[in-house]
């Protein structure tokens, strides 16, 4: 016998040995530890917003997700909305909100999001209370899942996601950069359904999409009927991507539950229209993402409204973001398609498609809700299409309705949305699980403001002094792999040129890789360009569309760009730099050129860069 | 029992006796235990790997940090029971280590309460850093009560678990022990929901989880931060109890064997 154990003396414990005190000392020590751990753990920080009694909102107008109160109480207690009647009888303590002039919206609900970094928390400072997300990594599912069951009190919208979406290898989905595991054929469907159930999908969401313009690989009919099948028999809902009303016509034929866009190539006939409606699907239009791509205006005002002070400035700059020219839509098909739709009774769900480009989380539903009422819903078939219809179509328990029951998600604004839409915008507060929401946007990365000006000389580089700059700290190279993607560049000087040369690969949400220049004597200190009008540089590629791209303004954010594409030989390009949106030369900050999608090897050659 | 008997006898003359073996016993049991490091290191260092990994990198500031932290503490010390007990008696009795320590004057009861007791202390080494973890890296805030109240749940959930292990110990041989009891120990985690949410089970295996005994302990530490299913705790208290009992029993004819 060798265990330690088994080989002493237990009948001699006058001298401990040293191993026994150490484990007396250890054993003890660590209850001890644990014990003193454990009253130094810290402890939540108590809001003084908190009222664990509750609160009651008085005699606003409430419009409850399916009709308005002319004038009603409402009593929450904790994260849930206690009772609402025309009147009640409150406990003297408890604290009110008064709600004269005001009307009390159920939290919204954005039916048409895609979430990652802070945009559960951009929407919930505009009202938006919970997301229905139609594509996002499981993690980002995962993550919110506990959070929306806890039902605590939280600054962020609740998130329910279809997760990974169902499209083919190459297909619409897989070039954002999340991992998508895509659908061979039919006999993969549910496997597939079931794999999405497992990582916590709330519903299937499937890509029919043919391409805009240029052909796109998309899923077979047999494997979207498989997964449609598949995800009933999973008891899950399946919703769809389609962009042409044949797609729309056949998968409504299938069996699909719901459509994520209004289609945008024709508008259906009665006939038409009346499948629709005898085959109980409802749709999201999502007008104001396609809006965006005609004409981006109406929702850069909206920014420049009350409702801007609530933008981060990542959002701003997705606002600045535009569709690239090949993105179009028939803007007037859209709307009459929707008419169409709501008239013949289908259920219409507000949804924004954000954060493509020109929307912001939270604000674009805003502007959707203005949109809806353009193509024929009233502004409260607008608000029921932002509130109770979402809740019920997507089996959502507990949110969108003001009842005894539902969580306390509330908005309340000035004025009278149910009549005059546009009075969603005027938010006066936003309760989440019964606690107050704070409008003000997160802090982003402090930058340097110390803004130097501009040098005399206007040429920034032109490689005969190497591959150094004439002013500022210089050349850098740039790629996504600062936000995990997998691209390459490389940057060497050639015959008295810049020469970029290196390969974009897909595994960022934005792809890029290019060469980058600081006009600042540190990277991204500010310089004031604000006298100068064009950036002016000779370029020749290999026929692929580059980007320039302008770092500038007061926080970190997405940059602003302009497309160029040079030929074999060289040439000269100039960019007056109000062409570059949302850019603002008096804070430059940085300037890349850069290549973006598709992935594939690239080489740019630049030279004579000029800031004039 | 014979031996109780004549431990008793020998007792007569010196009253501390049986608590100095017990002492005797506790110190060596854990000397013993950390000199193994294959046992001791698995044990402290997964539940905090796995919560880094689950509840960090992916739920840090959310939910799912704050739920993880009761479940992977449950999970630890469901390890430190069912493992120190289950694989620890096996090999022991294997060995003819048992038989040898019935020679000596320690009552059987003191080999037992000395794995008990070094398996609470791995288990408040597992707690400690899961604890810290959790508060330093993954955001979570709990009321001073429930971090108590969590720490004394989730000791005292080593108890049923190192009866489990016990129960097992007994019947198995040494070398099919660590085999049967991770049998046991890891799809029984998993589909209990102390992993990954319950929730995020399809619904056949959230009923499952019922039938789980780290289900039951699972439950009740989330219950003190709010977070559990809903069922009534006395129904998780009246399992966990009916389990040491029931594998009290079972292990103490295992042991007469």
């Amino acid at each position: 016998m060798t265990t330690p154990t088994a080989n002493e003396p237990l009948a001699t414990p006058t001298k401990p040995p040293a191993s026994k005190r150490l484990a007396t000392v250890l054993g003890l020590g660590v209850f001890l530890l644990l014990t003193i751990t454990v009253m130094l753990l810290p402890t939540p920080a108590h809001q003084v917003d908190a009222t664990p009694d509750g609160f009651a909102i008085v005699g606003a107008r409430v419009f409850d997700g399916e009709r308005t109160w002319e004038r009603a109480d409402v009593l929450v207690t904790q994260n849930r909305i206690e009772a609402i009647a025309e009147s009640l009888e409150l406990p003297t303590h408890i604290e009110t909100v008064d709600g004269a002039g005001k009307t009390l919206l159920p939290g919204l609900v954005d039916a048409h999001v895609h979430t990652w970094g802070t945009a559960r928390a951009d929407a919930a400072r505009f009202g938006v209370t919970t997301l229905l997300d139609q594509f996002t990594a499981p993690e980002a599912v995962q993550a919110a899942r506990a959070d929306r069951e806890a039902g605590g009190a939280t600054d962020r919208a609740d998130l329910f996601s279809a997760g990974v979406l169902a499209t083919v290898d190459g297909g619409h989905g897989t070039q954002f950069g999340v991992p998508v595991d895509t659908l061979e054929g039919p006999d993969d469907a549910v496997d597939w359904v079931a794999a999405r159930k497992a990582e916590g999908s709330d519903w299937i969401k499937i890509v029919v999409e043919p391409g805009w313009g240029r052909q796109l690989a998309t899923l077979d009919p047999a494997t979207v009927r498989a997964v449609i099948d598949a995800a009933h028999q999973q008891e899950l809902l399946a919703v769809v991507h389609v962009s042409r009303l044949e797609d729309a016509l056949a998968v409504v034929e299938m069996g699909a539950d719901g459509l994520v866009h209004v289609w945008r190539d024709r508008v259906p006939d009665a006939a038409q229209v009346k499948m629709f409606r005898d085959a109980g699907i409802f749709v999201i239009p999502t007008l104001v993402v396609m809006e965006g791509m005609v004409d981006p205006a109406p929702s850069v005002a909206l920014a420049a409204g009350s409702l801007g002070k609530r933008l981060s400035g990542t959002q701003r700059d997705g606002l600045a973001r535009r569709f690239p020219e090949s993105a179009r839509v028939d803007w007037q098909v859209v709307v009459e398609s929707v008419r169409l739709l709501a008239a013949a009774g289908v259920p219409i769900l507000a949804g924004s498609d954000a954060p493509n480009p020109s929307t912001a989380m939270g604000l674009s539903l805003h502007r959707e809700l203005a949109l809806l009422t353009t193509a024929g819903l009233t502004p409260q078939a607008a608000l029921a299409a932002a509130t109770s219809v979402p809740a019920t179509q997507f089996k959502v328990p507990h949110r969108g309705r003001i009842v005894a029951g539902a969580m306390a998600d509330l908005v309340l604004v000035d004025g009278d949305p149910t009549t005059d839409i546009s009075a969603s915008h005027r938010l006066a507060k936003i309760w989440k699980a019964g606690h107050l929401v704070d409008s003000a946007p997160g802090k982003t990365e402090p930058l340097d403001t110390n803004v130097a000006a501009a040098p005399e000389e206007t040429l920034l580089a032109d490689f005969d002094i190497g591959l150094r700059s004439h002013f500022g700290y210089g050349w850098v190279p740039t790629t996504d792999q600062r936000m995990g993607g997998k691209s390459t560049v490389d940057l060497t000087e050639r015959e008295g040129a810049l020469h970029i040369a290196g390969e974009i690969r897909t595994g960022a949400m934005f792809p890029w890789a290019g060469a980058m220049v600081f006009p600042g004597d540190n990277p991204m200190s500010p310089v004031d360009f604000s006298s100068r009008k064009e950036l002016s540089f000779r370029a020749r590629g290999d026929g692929r569309q580059f980007s320039a791209m302008i770092f500038s303004g007061k926080a970190q954010g997405i940059p602003a760009s302009q497309s160029f594409t040079p030929g074999d030989d060289w040439s000269t390009i100039v960019l007056p730099l109000e062409s570059f949106g949302g850019a603002n030369p008096g804070m430059l900050r940085g300037i890349a050129f850069s290549a973006v999608d598709p992935p594939g090897v690239f080489w740019l050659e630049i030279d004579d860069i000029e800031i004039k | 029992m014979i031996t109780a008997t004549l431990s008793e006898l020998a007792d007569s003359d010196r009253p501390n006796r049986k608590i100095d073996a017990f002492k005797t016993e506790v110190a060596y049991e854990l000397v013993a235990s950390w000199r193994q490091l294959d046992f001791a290191l698995p044990t402290v260092l997964f539940p905090a790997v796995f919560y880094l990994f689950f509840g960090v990198f992916f739920g840090k500031g959310s939910g799912l940090a704050t739920y993880l932290v009761a479940t992977y503490g449950a999970f630890g010390v469901i390890g430190t029971g069912l493992l120190g007990f289950g694989i620890g008696i096996a090999v022991a009795r294997e060995s003819g280590e048992l038989r040898l320590k019935r020679v000596t004057p320690a009552p059987p009861s003191a080999l037992i309460g000395a794995r008990l007791v070094t398996a609470l202390w791995f288990s408040a080494v597992v707690l400690l850093e899961l604890f810290v973890i959790a508060a330093a890296l993954g955001d979570v805030r709990f009321e001073r009560g429930q971090w108590l109240g969590l720490a004394g749940v989730l000791l005292a959930g080593t108890l049923p678990f190192g009866a489990l292990g016990l129960a097992i110990g007994t019947h198995v041989s040494g070398k099919g022990a660590p085999a049967i009891v991770n049998l046991v120990y890891l799809p029984s985690a998993f589909l209990s929901g102390l992993w990954i949410p319950i929730t995020m089970l399809p619904d056949f295996l959230q009923n499952l989880a019922l039938f789980m005994p780290p289900f039951h302990l699972a439950q009740l530490a989330l219950g003190v931060i709010g977070m559990d299913a809903g069922y009534p705790w006395q129904l998780h208290v009246g399992v966990l109890a009916g389990i040491t009992v029931i594998a009290s029993l079972i292990a103490m004819r295992g042991i007469r064997r």
